[in-house]
């Protein structure tokens, strides 16, 4: 009896499947947040009977073989890069990417890491940091006089000193971009690191070619999709319902075996 | 045993083929570009004596892949391609050139083209579709034409069967053939949208349901069958 395993494949995918559409449901209020979606792919075929194989001996060829399908796998689990909506926040540190492109921000362990979420603050020391206290790369400090900060498209950020009428320039921020940013891998916190699947990162002003540009005083909403999550969600539960289904058949067909004589 | 109970466990074998099928196409009700497939049945005839008297077994001759579209559901990715028309995908992997109709697309480290389980997607002079580092703008006419911030990178490589049935799967939404394929007619893609897998849920839960009642009906033919025989037995040692 195949079909038994062959239903516990549909409903390992589609349990995959709900986990998924619950993360994205629960993450839909994250800043930055990119949804994924569970991609599945048939697996392997038993080749029964070949097409085209002699079926007499006047060379009559079968039209169609036998083939049976052992199921299903999830082939990928990847993020959907869409641009999620911009909100306003009038908070000067907060800054929205519109276009490709993501902030680095430096681990406490030395090395990089991307993220999208850009709800910044000022360390003690008057650095930029995520809301984890991470420092944004390239290193920008905020003096802690300053009255005002402006932070341009092009992600040059200048304050305005006590005393002074000319803005003075204190940093520029750069932001990384990947030849597949679905490659890249989630590592909770907002943050993502670079993998061999994302390719290497290649940095540059924003507003460049290929890169977004810097919204000031907004942040970027997660691109979850509730009507679209929800259906999916019900599609998952049928699906999984329906492969329950099949393993009461073939349950059945097994206990009328065993009723033999 | 008789040739009742054999005639009737050869149903039985095929019907048991065809759960395994059924359940197939249930596990891939959500498969991109799933192609249900139904197993066809055939009698298969054995002459028991000289008198030309003839038995019919059951055989599951082969089986057939339902090739209607499945519905194209709306997913806003940009490397999401759908096909209209009978067109498949040219692909390639390690074991060589490979059709598909899963348009669930994504990138490499290298900016090339794969589907969800690694091919190569392939364009139409059989290179691979490569996106260059910076580019994000990616457009995809109906002709398949690819574009980008940089202007047009390539063209998805469309090709039809003259015999779609001859298709082999493989597995992992890939199937292989022996035809030449033919460049696709009247085929046209479709960005952002993914072709969902054709399994119609009522049809198969339904033939789910008259298999098992087909296969428990069967099984009653064998059990009156075998108690016809002990019946015979007793009645015929009373005689003598």
């Amino acid at each position: 009896m195949r079909s038994l395993s062959i239903a516990a494949t549909g409903m390992l995918a589609q349990q995959l499947n709900v986990e998924v559409i619950s993360n994205n449901i629960a993450n839909m209020n994250t800043t930055g947040f990119k949804r994924q979606r569970a991609e599945f792919q048939d697996l392997l075929y038993q080749t029964v009977e070949r097409v085209g194989s002699t079926s007499s001996d006047s060379g009559t060829v079968v039209p169609a073989g036998v083939q049976i399908g052992l199921g299903v796998k999830a082939a990928a689990v990847y993020n959907i890069a869409e641009q999620g909506n911009l909100q306003s926040t009038s908070n000067p540190l907060d800054m929205a990417i519109s276009g490709a492109g993501y902030f680095q921000v430096t681990l406490p362990t030395g090395d990089t890491a991307y993220t999208r979420a850009g709800s910044f603050q000022l360390s003690p020391t008057g650095e930029i940091v995520t809301v984890d206290g991470y420092t944004v790369d390239p290193a920008i400090t905020v003096p802690a006089d300053a009255l005002q900060v402006t932070i341009n498209a092009s992600g040059q950020v200048s304050v305005q000193l006590p005393n002074t009428v000319a803005e003075s320039i204190v940093g520029q921020l750069t932001l990384a971009n990947f030849p597949n940013p679905a490659g890249l891998d989630p590592q909770g916190d907002n943050l993502f690191l670079e993998t061999t699947a994302s390719g290497a990162a290649t940095t540059g002003t924003p507003g460049a070619t290929g890169l977004g540009v810097i919204e000031q005083g907004f942040v970027e909403t997660s691109n979850v999709n509730t009507v679209t999550e929800i259906t999916n969600l019900i599609t998952a539960q049928r699906a999984y319902e329906m492969n329950s289904k099949v393993i009461q058949t073939s349950d059945e067909m097994l206990s009328t075996i065993n009723r033999l004589r | 045993m008789t040739t009742t109970g054999e005639v009737a466990l050869s149903y039985q074998l095929a019907l048991s083929n065809q759960l395994d099928i059924t359940a197939n196409n249930i596990a891939n009700v959500t498969t991109p570009g799933f192609q249900s497939s139904h197993p066809i049945f055939a009698e298969f005839l054995v002459s028991v004596d000289e008198t030309g008297e003839q038995i019919a077994y059951v055989v599951d001759k082969g089986t057939v892949r339902n090739l209607n579209p499945g519905p194209v559901n709306f997913t806003g990715n940009p490397l999401d391609i759908s096909i209209e028309g009978r067109g498949y995908f040219v692909v390639e992997n390690e074991e060589g050139i490979a059709y598909t109709r899963n348009g669930a697309f994504r990138l490499d480290s290298s900016g090339q083209l794969i589907t969800s389980a690694g091919a190569v997607v392939l364009n139409d002079s059989n290179d691979p579709i490569v996106i260059a580092p910076g580019e994000s703008q990616i457009d995809v006419t109906q002709d398949g034409t690819i574009s980008t911030e940089n202007g047009v990178i390539g063209r998805f490589r469309l090709v039809e069967f003259a015999d779609e049935q001859e298709l082999l799967n493989l597995g992992n939404s890939l199937m292989s053939s022996e035809q030449e394929p033919l460049e696709a007619a009247d085929s046209a893609v479709v960005q952002g949208m993914l072709e969902g897998s054709n399994v119609i849920s009522v049809t198969e839960i339904s033939r789910m349901i008259q298999l098992l009642r087909s296969y428990q009906a069967a099984q009653q033919l064998i059990t009156t069958e075998e108690e016809r025989e002990q019946q015979a037995i007793e009645t015929l040692t009373q005689i003598v």
